[in-house]
């Protein structure tokens, strides 16, 4: 398989990391690689393969991260990156990350990565979860069964990594025959007829000849595909009636002999190799108690929004006081400085340039880094602990109504860190169809993007009820995705319901160190952004509110301001009809803290502090409406960016762009109009 | 009967995976073959909770009426 071999560069190592989902993979990876790869205790939160470096004695490692797949079937999008770079990719080992603790189903994936010929080290991670099980595994007899080494490693604590390290390099030229299964007389002598037939039709290629008889007699259509690409439709059909043929004549199903045949061989494997606690001591374990609680008939949804009610008001209680000192600083800041510049002899300019600008727009959105901090701190343990396939499972009963199913749900509550990678988490989908939903309701999931702008306005205009309004806001945002995937469900597509199946994996304690780099991640790319994206649109603001030359800061005959003008008709029935509130959404399609940037410059925040100039041109309906639609309308480019390469069609980003805004006008227009007929316009 | 038929608590033992090619894959891929035993840690109108040796998994009523098992249980 290896092209490094080829090349004669015997230094150099190609390691392809693979195995079931939830194994410990991107966990693996940050070791040997020293990155800082999301990981989280829920399967499928590699939805891409991942590339990094390591190096080891005189060696230079690529070390290539797989999403997880539990077969070479692959039934999902993520599924197929790991299986197609498994069956065509370049590379010298597979690291296969095997469950220690769930030997059996992961070995069932090894066994077939072992049948296709790959040269594989068996790596045997979470050893500490299995031992904890009293599962005491003989690495040697294993070894010797599979024909392949073994190795034992604790990624999360970095145990056993220096040994795979050593392992991999000594078997980095690993030839192994393929292993053979004895599938029983009738399969083994369809297999050997087969394989002699695809000889006699040339069939060559990197790929192990039996192996590919066995896929064949599977029906596997993937397989079927490569064979009629390999030989020619004709010679591929005469192999397929040959099958065909046998199976008529046959009393079971071959793909059901080859199956058990299969889980025969591993069951063999294990009763020689594993030693295990006695079955009657098979008690409910922490996780099982947990269950009847978190997933009970009645509590489950209940229990699932007071964890999202708790993860807000964790974000907002801890964050205002921070906030308030930020703000605080930043305004201080924008003074001094400010009378400092003019003190200098600075122009005008230059001072306007950096309080108004750089203070004034860069400034009102970094004063909420301790929210995004926190959030993403209450996200890491959310992912962490194993409660996320709970949530699914738990929604799985409200998504059934709209023809989608439970693991349709956590996109969503990825969403709510940032709707890129939200829109990507629906790979794990199997149905084109409930992919193509989930991704038009992903934007509704309220970002941490738009955070700031919600905080900023609810700290202004509704202090005493600042948390309740943002959690309305969140909550507003899943009913609205609610009713859209219901309203796409019956308008959009017809078509067959996918299976819902999904491993609930053990709860465990978050780590400290898994959670605070999940964060850092986060804040880090919120700094970026800050300093980057949001830093040039604010100065590109700036501009626009100083020309044309010599015109007032920030006056309606600025460019800016004339440019506001002629969009802010547009959302006068919504109750903002100004032309600060009108370039701010337009500048927030950018990026959604944009709007909190944008605000910042044209109400020049940099004195006085952006709040102050909030409440005084906003009264509380026109700001809730303001917010709804902020929540509701056209989603930032990004991810507009992601839609599109997901579906590979601009089809969809189109569609998403403009259906989003027509709600996000309807609903804040019901809004305000709403609230003035019930009298709260004051 | 199907897997889906079941009670909360009550365990038995797989016999075989009906249904075509894409939900037999998927539930051989987590387990569910022949000879394994199974319980039913939940069936609440939604969803089962299988436990699967020391995995749990949840499935939708549509594959749980795919895996036919025997109450009587395993013999080994």
């Amino acid at each position: 398989m290896s092209l490094n071999k080829l090349r004669g560069k015997n230094n150099e190592v190609k390691l392809a990391l693979a195995g079931n989902p939830n194994s410990g993979k991107t966990t693996m990876f940050n070791e040997l690689t020293g990155s800082r790869q999301h990981v989280g205790n829920w399967p499928g939160v590699t939805v891409e393969k991942k590339t990094g470096r390591a190096s080891y004695q005189n060696y230079s490692l690529e070390v290539i991260d797989l999403p997880g797949t539990y077969s070479l079937g692959a039934y999902s999008e993520d599924e197929v990156v790991a299986r197609d770079f498994l069956t065509t990719g370049d590379y010298d080992v597979v690291l296969n990350i095997i469950n220690s603790a769930n030997l059996d189903r992961n070995l069932y994936f090894t066994v077939q990565l072992l049948e296709m010929g790959v040269d594989l080290i068996a790596v045997l991670n979470m050893a500490d979860e299995a031992e904890k099980k009293g599962i005491k595994i003989d690495k040697q007899k294993l070894g010797q069964l599979l024909g392949t080494p073994v190795v034992e490693t604790v990624a999360s604590k970095g145990r056993g990594i220096d040994n795979l390290f050593a392992e991999t390099v000594q078997h980095r030229d690993l030839s192994e025959a393929a292993l053979k299964i004895d599938y029983g007389s009738e399969v083994e002598a369809l297999i050997s007829e087969v394989v002699s037939m695809l000889k006699k039709f040339d069939f060559t290629g990197q790929i192990n000849q039996r192996w590919a008889a066995v896929k064949l007699i599977e029906h596997d259509p993937e397989a079927v595909k490569l064979l009629e690409r390999e030989v020619g439709a004709s010679k591929a059909k005469k192999i397929k009636s040959l099958i065909a043929e046998r199976e008529l004549k046959a009393e079971d199903d071959f793909d059901n002999i080859i199956i058990d045949r299969k889980y025969e061989f591993i069951n063999k494997v294990i009763a020689e190799s594993v030693q295990r606690p006695a079955e009657d001591q098979e008690l409910e374990n922490v996780s099982d108690k947990i269950d009847t609680i978190v997933t009970n008939k009645y509590l489950g949804i209940p229990i699932f929004m007071t964890v999202m009610w708790a993860i807000f008001k964790f974000t907002f209680t801890v964050g205002e006081p921070l906030i308030g000192y930020i703000e605080t600083f930043f305004e201080a800041a924008g003074g001094w400085i400010g009378s400092l510049l003019l003190g200098a002899g600075a122009s005008p300019l230059i001072t306007s340039f950096i309080t108004d600008g750089i203070i004034g727009g860069v400034g009102s959105v970094l004063v909420f880094i301790p929210n995004i901090f926190l959030l993403f701190l209450a996200i890491g343990v959310l992912e962490d602990s194993g409660y996320m396939s709970r949530a699914a499972y738990v929604m799985d009963k409200v998504m059934s109504k709209l023809g989608l199913h439970g693991k349709s749900f956590i996109p969503m509550i990825v969403g709510f860190g940032c709707n890129v990678p939200g829109v990507m988490a629906t790979r794990t989908l199997d149905s084109k169809r409930d992919r193509i939903i989930s991704i038009l309701i992903n934007p509704l999931m309220s970002c941490s993007a738009r955070l700031p702008v919600y905080v900023v306005f609810a700290g202004a205009l509704f202090s005493n009820h600042a948390s309740t309004v943002v959690f309305s806001l969140y909550a507003l945002g899943i009913v609205m995705a609610v009713i859209m995937a219901g309203v796409f469900n019956k308008i959009l597509f017809k078509g067959e319901r996918s299976h819902f199946v999904m491993e609930l994996p053990p709860y465990r304690f978050p780590t400290l160190k898994g959670v605070f780099i999940h964060m850092w991640e986060k804040v880090g790319a919120f700094l970026k952004k800050a300093g980057t994206i949001i830093f040039s649109v604010v100065v590109l603001i700036w501009v626009l509110a100083n020309l044309p030359l010599g015109v007032e800061y920030a006056s309606a005959e600025s460019l800016i301001g004339q440019f506001g003008q002629l969009i802010a008709p547009i959302f006068e029935p919504l109750g903002f009809g100004s032309w600060q509130a009108a370039s701010s959404l337009v500048f927030g399609i950018l990026a959604k803290e944009v709007v909190v940037g944008t605000l910042g410059v044209v109400y020049a925040a940099g004195e006085g502090g952006l709040r102050a100039a909030l409440t005084a041109n906003f009264s509380p309906l026109a700001a809730y409406s303001f917010l709804t639609m902020v929540l509701l309308y056209t989603p930032c480019i990004a991810t507009l960016g992601a839609i599109k390469s997901e579906t590979q069609s601009w089809k969809w980003p189109l569609i998403t762009a403009s259906y989003l805004f027509v709600l996000a006008w309807v609903v804040a227009f019901i809004v305000y109009q709403g609230g003035m007929l019930l009298g709260l316009g004051v | 009967m199907p897997l889906a038929m079941l009670r909360k608590g009550e365990t038995a033992c797989i016999k075989e995976i009906i249904g075509g090619r894409t939900a037999k894959g998927k539930l051989t891929d987590l387990g569910f073959v022949s000879g394994k035993k199974v319980k039913i840690h939940s069936s609440s109108g939604g969803p089962l909770i299988v436990a699967l040796g020391d995995n749990r998994v949840a499935l939708g009523h549509g594959l749980a009426h795919k895996v036919m098992v025997d109450t009587e249980g395993c013999e080994s």
